[in-house]
């Protein structure tokens, strides 16, 4: 499959080498796209990558309290994890679990009891995004014993989330092309 | 590509003599095109047949419009024509720079218990087309429906869904519904379209008002819901109101004729599967006739084992779907059908004295003038009629005689129902083949009480009338609307502001049938529970609510305060004892929720009941000269109801392939007579009606018959359905008692107009080579791979290697009756867009999965062959070759792999493919979804953009989705667990998926030991993983695979009529 692959890869090089007019558009795209993709992103290690992405949230809610503090299991909130592709974020009611009791003075649990009471919700800002083209599920790579750390990073240090990895095909890639993962190579493994 | 393919299939069997050589060679350059390699036995139109030079230069071309001609000014038309279909655009939001576009999450706030974020809840269900019901699985995802699976457990339907119920789904996202409940101002004096939003209590106040004064009558159509049925009992008994029902193509002529004959009113159930010979005059129970989907899984079923296949002999006024599907087919008129059974009752009868009406003189009388009706049908074999007698009584006591349908809707019907039932009872098939001990209960419409209730509206004896599920005035159209004017008070219910709810009074919008609690009883006794699967969209409320509210009734059923009591009620008080369940309710209900359905089929076999004949006695042969009209009810929209769904608008005819449009179908010879060609439009003359349609040359279509697809020509359908085609039912007779849709003599000339049909077959045709292979019964006992060719294949391809799976696919020519059930579930499920007639006309239509239909034989007896082609997933696919981006590759357990986001559009792919089956988008057509259908999409698949290739995936997502599910629960896949759309919606089981690398597998067995088995074009060698199984003709008479190939003189011998 690796073989495959890398052969696919010199066949695209050895297509655009072969003219020199397509040398020339290449390059020129090359400079002109970099100008326009540098000027415009803070942060992006790559181009149209969001690694170290650190939005707000409307409750500064603190996993490095929940996860590392009081080691509360990842899959005590993002309870369908192990069971679908998505991994959920929880609902009011898995907050209020605790929070009918716990630190009910704080005004943002106030917030939650509020939604949760009214029965509207809490509008998260999202951290993790794959383009639309691209499926991922959560429960196959669980199930086979990858850690959330691998992914998100160590989530449990962070008080304000952020993408930890790049997200990047090749960076899911790296890992499927290791033998010892036995992961599929296929397109419509994550393009459907 | 076709001119380097060179003939070696049929050159070696030829003698090499130079004299012949040189002729050939002659013959071959007076030819427009060379034609070597091509199988000119099968044809897709007259085009094709006739070596059109127009035609030829289009099947080479790939692109019937290059993107260079696309004057996008001079277009400007069209191009609003075409978002007029469609839509208005969605805005598109402005992605920023670079800047992501931020995304919310919103939870829930209390979780619901069932629902796990992004895996799909089935609910069952279940849906009543106006004839056929169906057991449904609903498919949700988060709370909406996306798709209609059919319900395996379902004792009538057994998992199958025809293309109009994979299509209803769409309707519930339909942006033209009924938003919520209108007051209309006609009666105030102002224009007739003002219609004002009501709430719903002032809307009750005054129809309770209305119908507390007395003279109420409630219209509907057929009603399967016993829950509902008894909601409009306890509501006559309350009000006294009257109750009609009635749809334009109700069985009515079949209740009255079983009441003539036995005396009891009812319409049977039918048996197709136990039949050995079949024989339909003008019965399409392959198409259109009562249920249809039922009916194709029974026929296949008795069809799949070939050694013991039934014989399907069919009289055809139209060409129909079950003439198509006929191992003979008789072309006839309508006014030829009495004359038909009659002449089988004369052989059967008379000529082999079979049976009690043996002894009736009278009868043998009335017979007698049969005698000849071999030679009064004109058939070109006189003993046709005989020979189809002795197969009848060769199968006798297992045989079927089925007439009926809106083409035997004349002034003949009820005799020709006695007749077929004299002939049933005579051969002993009453009672195993025709079953009246559980009949189509819900098949009550009656063309009777619709002239009673219309006599009673004119004279003013109707102050309120009710109108629910049935849109009389678009198919009555003036002569329902003036009685209407004559009624104080109209309330209608139903979807949308359409022809009559625009004259109703008041309107007081239903729920769809996924929001709303109900039921189903599709024959007697067999019972399916409707769940909702989502929130009301809109501010509708359904009937049965509206019934009790309006008609305060006191039962219990009444008093309930939501659609779910009110079934529960009904269950409980009225079912639960009938159906012998022992135990609580609560269980029972909780069972009934998981399965959809109770009831089963019954299988014994009942008495042979003695028809009465006296109504035959005075019957005379018609000779009835000149045109005759037939209307019928097509595939793809029914009688019209869902005109509004572009999926089936789009969907081909499956015989004409001709979508968005309804025309005259006509036959070869009166064309040429007229000197029309196809488009044509002629004037048509019936009393004083003239209206001028595009005509349809139909290959097998009797001289006289001018047939025309009723559903058309909406003009309160909706954005998609108004103005598509003209409306025949004002062609149809209303007499005193009964709407007549054949039989009537009518007048046609030319009338010089031009008009363009858009006909997709003729687009993605595989330039005639040898693709659909046929063999009669005998040839399949001498030979079982009669007409396969086999060639001598060498590869310089490496092999792939499949460790794991390798998905492939079978598909039974001999099963498949391209009913198109599969083309519209494919649609459903992977997001595939309708573009609309401008872009089919260029070769744009979408489809994944297309039904090819192929004639054969002389074009004025044409036979039919029809083929499901989608893409092959070949091993040594061409098109993976040649994608300069590597956007199609091969996957390891043999897909043909297409990534939407590397596809930068150069299309060298479907330029390479020899099958075509890969699709262009030319448009963002995701910008022509409204906002609600936009909820319809599955999320399991890509929604592709402009500029980007596809084709059918073998529905990665629902393998991927399955080997998901078992590697969750630790164990190996099973062989059928994995069903693609197609497969799992076809009603005839012709399509086998599964994985060949498991030598136990369905698929494999059949790749393996099945000598009817064959792929496309093997001698290509791009190894398809989709093989085929060849069609059986069970006619004797026939030869298909001569000794020596000869198919080119006797294609030749055909001639015009």
């Amino acid at each position: 499959m690796q073989k495959r692959a890398m052969q696919g890869n010199s066949l695209l090089k050895g297509r655009l080498r072969a003219s020199a007019w397509g040398r020339f558009v290449f390059f020129f795209g090359v400079i002109v796209l970099s100008f326009v993709f540098g000027a415009c992103s803070k942060f992006q290690p790559g181009i149209g990558y969001n690694k170290n992405y650190q939005p707000d949230q409307p409750i500064p809610f603190d996993h490095s309290v929940h996860a590392g503090q009081y080691q509360i299991k990842c899959q005590y909130c993002h309870n369908q994890v192990e069971r679908s592709k998505h991994s959920n974020i929880p609902a009011l009611s898995t907050c209020m679990n605790c929070h009918i009791q716990v630190k009910t003075d704080s005004p943002f649990i106030a917030k939650i009891r509020e939604a949760y009471e009214k029965n509207t919700s809490i509008e998260w800002v999202r951290v993790h995004m794959l383009p639309d083209h691209v499926q991922f599920n959560h429960s196959a790579h669980v199930q086979k014993g990858v850690s959330c750390n691998t992914c998100h990073g160590a989530v449990d240090t962070m008080k304000t989330v952020y993408q930890f990895t790049d997200l990047s095909m090749g960076w899911c890639i790296n890992c499927h092309r290791q033998p010892e993962n036995k992961a599929p190579l296929n397109c419509t493994t994550c393009h459907q | 590509m076709s001119e380097n393919h060179q003939d070696h299939d049929h050159n070696h069997d030829h003698d090499h003599s130079p004299e012949i050589e040189a002729q050939k060679r002659e013959i071959l350059s007076k030819r427009p095109k060379p034609t070597a390699g091509r199988d000119e036995r099968y044809w897709n139109s007259l085009e094709q047949w006739g070596k059109d030079p127009e035609f030829q230069k289009l099947a080479e071309q790939e692109f019937l419009t290059s993107p260079l001609q696309e004057e996008d000014k001079a277009d400007g038309w069209a191009r609003r024509e075409f978002l007029k279909l469609m839509g208005a655009s969605l805005a598109l939001g402005s992605a920023g720079c670079l800047r992501r576009p931020v995304q919310k999450i919103v939870p829930y706030a209390k979780q619901p218990e069932e629902i796990t974020l992004g895996q799909a809840l089935n609910y069952s269900s279940t849906w009543f087309d106006g004839s056929e019901t169906f057991g449904l699985l609903v498919k949700t995802r988060e709370g909406r429906p996306i798709k209609y699976e059919g319900h395996p457990q379902h004792a009538f339907s057994r998992g199958a869904l025809s293309a109009r119920a994979q299509a209803h789904l769409l309707s519930c996202y339909d942006p033209d519904r009924l938003q919520a409940p209108q007051h209309n101002l006609q009666k105030e004096g102002r224009a007739n379209a003002e219609t004002v939003s009501v709430t719903w209590g002032q809307l009750d106040e005054k129809v309770r008002a209305a119908v507390a004064n007395g003279g109420v009558t409630l219209l509907t159509g057929q009603v399967a819901s016993p829950t509902l049925r008894q909601m409009i009992k306890d509501f006559q008994t309350e009000t006294r109101a009257q109750h009609i029902v009635w749809e334009p193509t109700n069985p009515e002529s079949i209740a009255l004729g079983q009441e003539a004959s036995y005396g009891t009113k009812l319409v049977p159930s039918y048996r197709f599967d136990r039949a050995q010979v079949i024989v339909s005059v003008d019965a399409d129970f392959l198409g259109t006739w009562l249920t249809p989907t039922a009916f194709n899984k029974q026929f296949a079923e008795g069809r799949r084992n070939v050694e013991g296949m039934s014989e399907l002999v069919v009289f055809d006024s139209h060409y129909s779907l079950t003439g198509a599907n006929a191992d003979k087919r008789f072309k006839i008129k309508p006014s030829q059908q009495l004359t038909v059974v009659m002449g089988l009752l004369y052989e059967v009868v008379v000529k082999a004295g079979h049976s009690s009406f043996a002894a009736n003189t009278e009868f043998k009388e009335a017979l007698s003038a049969f005698e000849n009706a071999g030679a009064l049908l004109g058939f070109s074999d006189p003993k046709a009629l005989e020979k189809v007698a002795q197969s009848l009584l060769k199968a006798k006591g297992q045989s079927l005689v089925v007439a009926g349908g809106t083409a035997t809707q004349n002034q003949d019907a009820l005799l020709l129902q006695v007749a077929v039932n004299a002939l049933n009872s005579a051969l002993g098939n009453d009672g195993y083949t025709v079953v009246y001990g559980q009949s189509q209960v819900a098949l009550t419409g009656s063309h009777q009480a619709l002239h009673q209730l219309v006599d009673d509206m004119m004279a003013g004896k109707v102050k309120t009338l009710l109108i629910h599920s049935v849109n009389p005035v678009y198919y009555l159209g003036d002569w329902f609307a003036t009685a209407l004017t004559k009624v104080e008070t109209v309330i209608y219910t139903g979807s949308h502001m359409d022809e009559t709810a625009i004259k109703a009074d008041f309107v007081a919008p239903d729920h769809h049938s996924v929001e709303t609690w109900g039921d189903s009883e599709a024959l007697t006794g067999i019972y399916a529970i409707q769940q909702p699967t989502i929130q009301p969209m809109y501010d509708t409320r359904s009937i049965l609510l509206g019934l009790s509210q309006w008609g305060k009734i006191s039962s219990a059923l009444g008093k309930a305060e939501s659609d779910y009591e009110m079934v529960r009620i009904y269950w409980k008080d009225r079912l639960l004892s009938s159906l012998g369940f022992k135990g609580s309710f609560e269980d029972f209900w909780l069972d009934l929720l998981q399965k959809g359905s109770v009831g089963a089929l019954k299988n014994e076999r009942e008495s042979v009941r003695t028809a009465r004949v006296e109504k035959l006695y005075g019957a005379k042969p018609n000779k009835q000269e000149g045109f005759e009209l037939l209307l019928y009810p097509t595939v793809q929209l029914g009688q019209g109801e869902l005109s509004n769904i572009g999926w089936l608008q789009e969907l081909p005819d499956p015989i004409t392939k001709i979508v968005w449009d309804n025309y005259a179908s006509i036959s070869i010879a009166t064309a040429e007579k007229l000197g029309l060609a196809e488009g044509d439009k002629v004037e048509v003359g019936m009393n004083d009606l003239r209206i001028k349609v595009p005509v349809h040359i139909q290959p097998g279509l009797h001289d006289d018959v001018v047939a025309m697809a009723l559903g058309y020509g909406r003009t309160r359908a909706g954005r998609i359905g108004n103005g598509v085609g003209f409306n025949a039912y004002n062609l149809m007779t209303h007499t005193q008692g009964g709407c007549y849709f054949s039989g009537q003599s009518l007048s046609m000339k030319s009338a010089k107009e031009k008009y363009t049909l858009a006909n997709v077959q003729g687009h993605h045709t595989m330039e005639g080579r040898a693709i659909v292979i046929e063999a009669t019964l005998q040839e399949y006992l001498k030979d079982k791979s009669a007409g396969i060719h086999k060639h001598k294949i060498f590869s310089i391809w490496p092999h792939h290697r499949y460790d794991g799976h390798k998905w492939a696919m079978s598909v039974d020519l001999n099963v498949c009756t391209g009913c198109s059930a599969c083309v519209v579930a494919c649609q459903s499920e992977n997001n595939i867009p309708i573009v609309g007639k401008k872009y089919v006309l260029q070769g744009r239509e979408m489809h994944w999965i297309r039904i090819d239909r192929y004639y054969t034989g002389n074009p004025s007896e044409a036979e039919t062959v029809f083929q499901p082609v989608m893409c092959q997933h070949c091993d040594n696919a061409p098109c993976e070759t040649v994608c300069p981006v590597l956007a199609t590759v091969h996957s390891n357990e043999g897909l043909n792999e297409m990534v939407y986001n590397r596809c930068v559009g150069t299309r060298y792919c479907v330029n390479n493919c020899p099958y075509k089956v890969r699709r262009y988008n030319w448009f963002n057509y995701r910008k022509t979804l409204e906002k609600s259908e936009a909820l319809a999409l599955n999320p399991e698949v890509t929604v592709r953009t402009r500029g980007v290739m596809e084709k059918c995936t073998f529905c990665v997502q629902r393998i991927k989705t399955a080997k998901d599910t078992a590697k969750q629960e630790g164990r190996a896949l099973k062989d059928g667990e994995v069903k693609t759309a197609c497969q799992q919606t076809c009603p005839t089981e012709a399509i086998v998926f599964g994985d060949v690398n498991d030598p136990k597998s369905r698929v494999a067995q059949l790749f393996k030991e099945d000598p009817r088995s064959y792929s496309l074009l093997e001698e290509f060698h791009a190894a398809p993983a989709v093989r085929y199984m060849t069609k059986i003709r069970n006619n004797s008479e026939r030869v298909i695979n001569a000794p020596h190939h000869q198919h080119h003189e006797e294609a030749k011998k055909g001639d015009h009529a």
